[in-house]
């Protein structure tokens, strides 16, 4: 396997120990030959202030695959060692964390008091928070929502050095712009996210997993209509393809998810629940894994997904599948071109050489245009994740 | 103005279409905040996307402010013509575009009604989350604009988490659109910044909503208590209970005794010190057992009486006196200001003393009417502004209030945005950098400062930074606001006679 395709197994920086990028010290075959890691924001601040070359930040590494090719790398700022929780509060449903605190650290501390922050993104609980707001990493979760509806606030370091933050520490905020949610999705090129704020909710009182295969892709089409038409309102519903396996997950109140489960549509459900829930999510994880070589997030309608699929019949997928979002395995750039003709998609995974002649967004005139404004107000030099964003949209 | 620009804008529009009489204009001097007005130079009614475009690239050709304006329901001035130039009056752009019931979502314009989508999608058991208590009257348009809240935003989220995609016109009068119907967000979240950005980025002039499910069960029940910290403590144990309450109001004695003495009468108890309005949907299944939850943390905190509504006439009657509590405050004086602030809800408490406090010193009576599930308050600080004393005073409390909620780690504004009513006090929230890098933004969309200028940001940094180019107006408005905000004579002004909107 191409080392420039692949996250690097598990979290390589997590200990803060050994840094091992993508196998050999590279991103996009670009050498990190200089790697620092701060132990606080005034640090990280420090850092970027005194580098007058080309900055990338880094968190557990698990996204380093998407986005544009990096172009250089003349510092490499690591921020696994800002990995603390710097205030919880239970009884306001907030969270505030730094940078390189991961999702599986959050969780942990969340559960204690019966909340959780409801997202699960493909790259797993050893991504960290500020790696998954920058990438928008999302998963099954979708459907209740990604990681911008979380986020009440942020404070990042600029390119200068210089630390500042929008919106605020409350779940309810309508003061001064929503800077947060530029940076979110961002990939670290208009400012380096070093905390960020949270809302949280509280855990599902229970939940279910039901899942059915079904005969070919018009069956699947079907079951999946037939739970969109039913009363039950799933907070996940994934599509898995060539198998044509539908998994809906409930969460919700014990009676509520009893209920939902006697009124799914007529199939012949699978139910796990508890350990046997969590380690079947868990396994779809690691099937996105596999996807390969590429993988292709193509953007529908809500009801489109049974489109996507019977038109590119890709060899394997994996479909929010009442969020119209389909992620497809693609082999060529030729079949991202074609599938771009008619949809919206974004490439979530590819080996360097695609992401070299394929713009990775497949941004609009529109978009474009304001994101590189965004890009030059933030960073003029355009040191800040050299080519991963837009910066590298439209040079290939 | 110079005369040609009339000319320009009716070379695009109908004389039907522009008003330029001087006592027609009075209607748009200010929004749902009375306290600033400016008259702006010509109000312009829109009804497509590229007249919206052609009107903003005259004002570009002349270098004139302008600024869009919805139903004029907001209360922080975000409307107001703070320097004159063209108001871009959307009201008649007001159709629902399409209600895709198979995709869930609306395609609406932006002078569209709030409460229209709603009733629009009700044939199809759908509905459109976000219900600013102004829903009867305020614009869809407007609500991008403020990312408006209301009370069901605890558990379904403000306006930003149901906007799935935009038409604009630029600052610079081009048209664009951004997002999809999935709500897919691709590369940065430009929607997500340019909704609650208060009409200083972008106009939009078409909005796809995503539409909800209506929920298939919603119980709604009053508890009242002898004391604010009990009433507090219940709103911390619902929510510590992981109870997701889909609405959860604060009203205390001073807005029963004005709601009971008013039309909005909803039968709340008469003795209260303080009363908690609380709703949970969902499916039906389990709703009983998370109702009765709640009535058992009620009691747990010794509320004296729970009343859980039986029917929907009952559970309107609940919901009437809560929002009609704003109309209600005309019982218990001439004059009012609603005030909107965010704290950290497990402050609330303490919060709520101090502002008790405040009360007393000042003289001044306060009324709390409020989402208490999400910390926002809105204190009514109630006066009378024939005498000019109360005005001063309210003033100096207000600033009291908003420094208080910062304190505690709240903020300035949890729905009705900052406009032009509370600019002056972002320095308390932000830094120096934070408004910078602020202001750096506010410039990719906004480069010469022409749409919708004077809000948001301190006076000062609004007039160094983006530029001169206002009239003479800018000056007298901002000596005005000066004046307002230290309390001297020159700045009292009467403030709304009962807020025609909050959240």
């Amino acid at each position: 396997m191409d080392e420039d395709r692949r996250p690097s197994a598990g979290a390589p920086s997590n200990d803060g120990s050994a840094l091992s990028p993508q196998g050999e010290g590279l991103i996009d075959g670009i050498p990190l030959a200089k790697v620092v890691r701060p132990e606080s924001i005034e640090d990280l601040s420090e850092i970027i202030a005194n580098e007058k070359g080309s900055i990338v930040p880094l968190g557990a590494r698990t996204q380093t695959y998407f986005g544009n090719p990096l172009r250089n790398a003349d510092c490499v700022i690591d921020l696994s060692s800002l990995r603390r929780i710097t205030e919880y509060n239970p009884a306001d449903l907030t969270v505030h964390v730094q940078a390189g605190v991961t999702l599986g650290q959050l969780q942990q501390a969340l559960i204690e008091n019966n909340q959780f922050l409801p997202l699960d993104p493909w790259n797993g609980p050893n991504a960290t928070m500020g790696g998954i707001a920058a990438a928008n990493a999302q998963g099954p979760f979708r459907a209740v929502g990604t990681i911008r509806d979380w986020i009440i606030g942020m404070k990042v370091v600029e390119v200068t050095g210089r630390i500042s933050k929008a919106g605020g520490r409350v779940v309810k905020n309508v003061t001064g712009y929503d800077l947060h949610k530029l940076y979110t999705g961002s990939i670290g090129t208009l400012a380096i996210i070093a905390e960020v704020s949270l809302k949280l909710r509280a855990k599902f009182g229970r939940t279910a997993t039901s899942i059915a295969k079904a005969a070919d892709v018009s069956s699947a089409a079907q079951l999946v209509a037939s739970v969109r038409h039913s009363a039950i309102e799933p907070v996940a519903c994934e599509w898995v393809g060539p198998e044509n396996e539908i998994w809906v997950r409930l969460g919700e109140h014990p009676s509520a998810v009893d209920w939902q489960l006697k009124n799914l549509p007529p199939a012949d459900w699978t139910i796990l629940e508890g350990r046997e829930e969590s380690a079947a999510w868990e396994r779809l994880r690691s099937r996105y894994d596999r996807l390969a070589p590429i993988v292709l997030r193509i953007v529908g309608l809500p009801i489109s997904a049974h489109e996507i699929i019977k038109e590119y019949r890709p060899p394997a997928w994996i479909a929010h599948a009442v969020n119209g979002v389909v992620l497809a395995e693609v082999r060529t750039a030729a079949d991202i071109w074609r599938v771009r003709e008619k949809y919206r998609a974004v490439i979530e995974r590819a080996p360097l050489e695609i992401r070299r002649n394929l713009p990775s967004f497949g941004l609009n005139d529109a978009e474009y245009n304001l994101m590189n404004k965004m890009k030059e107000a933030f960073d003029p030099g355009g040191r800040l994740n050299p080519g991963r964003h837009v910066d590298g949209e439209r040079n290939q | 103005m110079r005369t040609e620009i009339p000319a320009k804008l009716r070379q695009i529009l109908e004389p039907a279409s522009i008003v330029e009489d001087e006592t027609e204009l009075l209607v748009y001097e200010c929004d749902g905040l009375p306290l600033f007005k400016h008259k702006p130079d010509i109000v312009v009614f829109p009804a497509t996307t590229e007249q919206v475009a052609q009107i903003v690239r005259v004002a570009n050709e002349y270098r004139i402010p302008f600024l869009p304006r919805g139903a004029g329901t907001g209360l922080s001035g975000g409307a107001l013509a703070a320097e004159g130039g063209i108001l871009i009056e959307l009201q008649r752009m007001n159709r629902i575009l399409t209600i895709d019931v198979e995709n869930r979502f609306a395609v609406v314009q932006p002078g569209v009604v709030n409460l229209h989508i709603s009733q629009a999608a009700a044939p199809h058991g759908l509905y459109y989350a976000p219900d600013p208590s102004s829903q009867m009257s305020c614009s869809i348009g407007g609500n991008v604009a403020e990312n408006s809240g209301g009370p069901h935003c605890l558990k379904y989220g403000m306006t930003t988490n149901h906007i799935l995609a935009i038409e604009a016109v630029t600052a610079e009068g081009e048209i664009i659109r951004l997002g999809n119907p999935a709500g897919e967000m691709i590369g940065m979240d430009l929607i997500g910044a340019i909704v609650g950005s208060e009409g200083t980025f972008a106009i939009v002039t078409e909005i796809t909503v995503r539409l909800l499910p209506k929920p298939q069960a919603v119980k709604t029940m009053l508890a009242a208590f002898h004391s604010v910290e009990e009433c507090s403590q219940t709103v911390s144990d619902v929510i510590a209970a992981g109870i997701v309450p889909s609405a959860m109001e604060f009203v205390d004695a001073k807005t029963i005794e004005a709601v009971e003495a008013s039309v909005y009468k909803a039968g709340y108890p008469h003795d209260a010190v303080a009363a908690l309005l609380i709703e949970v949907d969902g499916f039906g299944e389990g709703l009983d057992e998370t109702a009765r939850a709640i009535v058992e943390i009620c009691r747990r905190n010794n509320a004296y009486e729970v009343r859980v509504a039986k029917d929907d006439d009952e559970r309107a009657r609940l919901w009437l006196g809560r929002k009609g509590a704003f109309g209600a405050m005309g019982r218990l004086a001439p004059d009012m200001i609603t005030m909107d602030a965010v704290i950290p809800r497990t402050r609330l408490p303490e919060v709520l003393a101090a502002i008790d406090r405040m009360s007393g010193r000042y003289g001044l009576a306060v009324a709390n009417v409020f989402h208490a599930g999400d910390g926002n308050l809105h204190p009514l600080i109630l006066f009378d502004s024939r005498y000019p004393d109360q005005v001063d005073k309210i003033l100096g409390m207000s600033e009291e209030i908003m420094k208080l909620c910062v304190a505690v780690g709240g903020s300035l504004s949890g729905e009705h945005g900052i406009g032009y009513e509370k600019k002056d006090f972002m320095d308390l929230v932000f830094s120096e950098p934070d408004l910078d890098t602020m202001m750096r933004v506010k410039r990719v969309f906004n480069p010469t400062g022409l749409l919708n200028p004077a809000k948001i940001f301190p006076t000062r940094r609004g007039c160094t930074e983006i530029g001169k180019h206002g009239t003479t107006s800018t000056a007298e408005i901002g000596k005005r606001v000066e004046a307002v905000l230290l309390g001297s004579p020159a700045g009292r002004g009467r403030y709304a006679e009962g807020a025609p909107d909050e959240g």
